[in-house]
């Protein structure tokens, strides 16, 4: 019976419906949408295996991040500002350490937080995190901002709690095939990810993630100041309060030393923000409070001279060389060779007084 | 709803499904429903405004059936009068305010404009014309009147072309309500073919387009001369490709439903003056002004005199359309000078070829005819898209001086995206250039199946890839 049931199944013709029919219509149509569909899938996931595999360009860092292979002894997070003027080579050369940039162009203080989980998620555990403090700091996110780059790892449970709780709607993202590379992000990272699925990879722009920025001063300050005569003031949202501290608490818990930098700002853009001295007094309060030291580079020997910036809040390649340099010093000094050294339970809990700093530092 | 939306791509399918499903006697029921949620998807208090011009010619397409005589002249013209007020208080009413004030400031009354915080319902000149077409044919007795109301409210309605046209013609629209569509797999297939055309256009080029645009039309003075340039070459080809683009998603939305609409545009840029631009440019609104108004004025067969005035008039009258900006009316009477310009020197222009030797029919005629009617076209875009006078005045100044071809890239629009604007602009004239030798449908069936399948997805791809997603609204919206 089983044997007869099988020969007329073998035997018989498929009876596809014929496309004049609404049914066959319908079959073709649904075949041609199912084509496109699986055409979509393939296209998304070569673009995710390429863009995973660059090793250069700020997608390599995050790359080497994500698959583990930084494992670095001193990590440096924080914003563009941190990305640019955090040099690992400078920092490697003058503490021992070696050291990695997690730094973030365009970033707020809960994106650091959520890069610097997923640091820490991937890799072994650092000994000190500095993480770069910006006027903006207590200002959070409402979008990812340059979320192409962690396209490619919104599989990682993780990461994606973090993003898409800044971004509900990245789930589209996670979800539907191609729409992070092309409705979220709009500078054709899709192309750099199919060439480098073929192995053509970007050329190299950062060293160890770190964004070394060979441009001149611009005109933005100018632009910004005529903009905004009155100065500006810098929201201090009780959830960037919250952040900061958070992140301060995580590292304790895990035995990593943290440190807390203001990293050189233009002088003149110091004295356009109002609400400066109330900024600066609840990074004093958080790291008083974590027991973390703060190294504030307010006063900076080069905060003055515009030809160690590209504008109010970057310095150039120059000036982060300088600036790493320095901020190697007072680590040493501070933090490493004061009787505390690396893994050491022991924190400094002072903070620098920024004009002995700069003088020190410019031995 | 936009098209270029997820909604939208939710939608559609949704009311497809459903109009084939239920019984043919409530398909214009599941349109109606349709075409209202499509409608208040932008805002949804504005529909009690369509329904209030429905109501208006609905009521007078009736009255105008029953009545005879001179009743009837009186019963069309409330109803004009009555369609066009809404137009006039939502659209027009702070133009017309603030130009009264300014034109008594200028006799040295001192006036301060009353302004009325209101925001344009999307695209109330599109149905707004569409229905008092409506009257009019029945009053020419070229339309019978419609007792059915849902008809009625879905012809003005529809949702393919209810925010952006094409505005039909109720002898074209109104029959194909009481056929019944069948689900026709040719039907489907050319409606996403042409859907896929138009967001080709909309997608890859206008909204690309349009972020160079926007950021030196938003401020022309901190531009160089070839950014203005590049910025009004690249506006021609951003409205072009966004209006244009709008027509074919609906015309292959409506194919998909079973509903054939009018042609919107037929390859504008590649006329050889502008009287043939404007047969080739919104022809359902140039067709709409032509037979509503200009005819009605005499046309072309009156004295010289009135013909210049008719074409002028017609022309400031359809910029005013456009919108409540006196930007509008200057780009439109600029139109119309072309118009009377291009009539009245066609005798000379011939002579002027004859005597140099060049062939009517000359590839170097044709090709200067073209360019000229095309440059002369972005002359007058320049007034369509500045933000005010002055800023048009500053851009024909600063047009040719000052190109610094190290400075093209604009805040927003980077050079990496030059490149694809170019390439999408030359496959566009390319397209078209074939699609205007070669009936393509047929051509294609020349090639087995999987060849055309795979064309398809490919193109269909490169449209997902390099579309820019930014939810940019139609511009002709906002008409």
């Amino acid at each position: 019976m089983k044997a007869k049931l099988l020969t007329r199944l073998l035997s018989a013709k498929p009876r596809l419906p014929e496309a004049g029919s609404p049914a066959g219509a319908l079959l073709k149509l649904g075949g041609f949408f199912l084509l496109l569909i699986l055409v979509c899938v393939a296209t998304d996931h070569a673009i995710d295996g390429g863009l995973r595999r660059i090793r250069t360009s700020r997608f390599g860092g995050w790359n080497r991040v994500m698959q583990g292979e930084v494992n670095a002894q001193l990590v440096i997070s924080g914003s563009s500002r941190a990305a640019s003027h955090y040099d690992p080579r400078i920092l490697r050369q003058r503490t021992g350490l070696t050291a990695f940039n997690i730094g973030r162009n365009g970033t707020q203080t809960d994106l650091q937080f959520a890069v610097l989980k997923a640091y820490l998620a991937h890799n072994r555990k650092p000994e000190v995190v500095i993480h770069n403090l910006d006027a903006f700091s207590f200002v959070t996110s409402r979008e990812v901002y340059d979320s192409v780059l962690y396209v490619p790892y919104l599989n990682d449970d993780g990461l994606y709690r973090d993003l898409s709780r800044m971004q509900p709607e990245l789930w589209r993202s996670r979800y539907i095939p191609l729409y992070g590379y092309v409705v979220a992000d709009m500078s054709f990272s899709w192309l750099r990810g199919l060439g480098a699925w073929l192995g053509i990879m970007p050329r190299e722009d950062f060293v160890d993630g770190f964004d070394p920025r060979a441009k001149a001063w611009t005109d933005e300050f100018r632009h910004f100041h005529a903009a905004n005569p009155d100065g500006v003031r810098w929201e201090i949202e009780k959830k960037g309060i919250a952040l900061l501290e958070e992140m301060a608490a995580l590292c304790r818990q895990r035995g990593i030393k943290f440190v807390l930098v203001y990293s050189p700002e233009y002088i003149e853009m110091q004295k356009m923000t109002r609400n400066r001295e109330e900024i600066f007094r609840r990074f004093r309060e958080i790291a008083s409070r974590e027991q973390c030291l703060f190294l504030d580079f307010s006063s900076w020997r080069n905060s003055g001279d515009t030809r160690y910036f590209t504008n109010s809040q970057h310095l150039n390649a120059e000036g982060a060389s300088r600036f790493s340099n320095d901020l190697a010093l007072a680590l040493n000094e501070r933090l490493l060779h004061a009787g505390n050294r690396p893994g050491e339970a022991q924190l400094v809990r002072t903070t620098v007084a920024p004009a002995v700093l700069g003088r020190g530092a410019a031995k | 709803m936009l098209f270029n939306s997820l909604e939208f791509a939710v939608f559609l399918p949704i009311v497809v499904a459903m109009y084939f499903l239920v019984a043919p006697s409530w398909r214009i029921r599941v349109l109606l429903v349709a075409s209202c949620i499509f409608y208040m998807a932008f805002i949804p208090e504005y529909i009690a405004i369509l329904f209030v011009t429905i109501i208006i010619d609905y009521v007078a397409g009736i009255y105008l059936e029953k009545t005879e005589g001179a009743r009837r002249k009186s019963i069309l013209l409330v109803s004009i009068v009555s369609t066009c007020s809404v137009l006039v208080v939502f659209k027009y009413f702070n133009f017309f305010s603030e130009s009264l004030a300014a034109a008594l400031s200028f006799l040295g009354v001192p006036a301060s404009p009353l302004v009325a915080k209101i925001i344009l319902p999307i695209g109330l000149s599109f149905h707004t014309f569409q229905s008092l077409s409506y009257v009019i044919e029945v009053y020419r007795g070229h339309q019978k009147a419609i007792h059915s109301f849902e008809h009625y409210a879905t012809y003005v309605m529809f949702f393919p072309q209810l925010v952006a046209g094409p505005i039909e013609r109720p002898q074209n629209l109104l029959p194909q309500f009481v056929e019944g569509h069948k689900f026709a797999y040719e039907d489907v297939t050319a409606g996403l073919k042409r859907m896929a055309w138009g967001f080709f256009k909309k997608l890859v080029i206008a909204d690309r387009l349009a972020i160079y645009v926007n950021d030196v039309y938003a401020d022309p003075h901190s531009f160089n001369g070839l950014q203005l340039t590049l910025a009004t070459l690249f506006f021609a080809y951003q409205i072009y490709c966004d209006f244009s683009g709008y027509s074919d998603i609906a015309i292959g939305s409506a194919r998909i439903l079973g509903f054939r609409l009018m042609e919107n545009f037929h390859t504008p840029y590649f006329s050889r003056s502008v009287s043939e631009f404007w047969r080739r440019w919104h022809i359902s609104l140039s067709s709409w002004f032509k037979d509503y108004f200009y005819v009605p004025l005499g046309g072309s067969r009156v004295a010289a005199g009135r013909q210049v005035f008719n074409l002028i008039a017609t022309f400031a009258l359809s910029g005013l359309w456009h919108g409540a900006n006196w930007t509008f009316v200057l780009w439109g009477l600029l139109n119309g000078v072309y118009l009377v310009a291009g009539k009245f020197s066609r005798p000379w222009r011939d002579r002027l070829s004859a005597a140099v030797g060049i062939a009517e029919n000359s590839l170097f005629r044709r090709a200067t005819m073209l360019s000229c009617t095309f440059a002369l076209t972005c002359v007058a875009w320049v007034l369509f898209r500045a933000e005010s006078l002055h800023d048009a005045v500053y851009i024909y100044s600063h047009l040719l001086v000052g190109w610094d071809f190290n400075q093209i890239a604009t805040p927003h629009f980077l050079l990496r995206q030059l490149p694809v604007a170019f390439l999408s602009i030359a496959v566009l004239e390319m397209c078209q250039m074939f699609g205007n030798r070669v009936d393509v449908p047929t051509f294609a069936l020349r090639f087995p199946q999987p060849a055309r399948w795979a064309f398809y997805t490919a193109g269909v791809l490169m449209v997902i890839l390099f579309g820019v997603y930014q939810k940019t609204q139609f511009i002709y919206f906002q008409f």
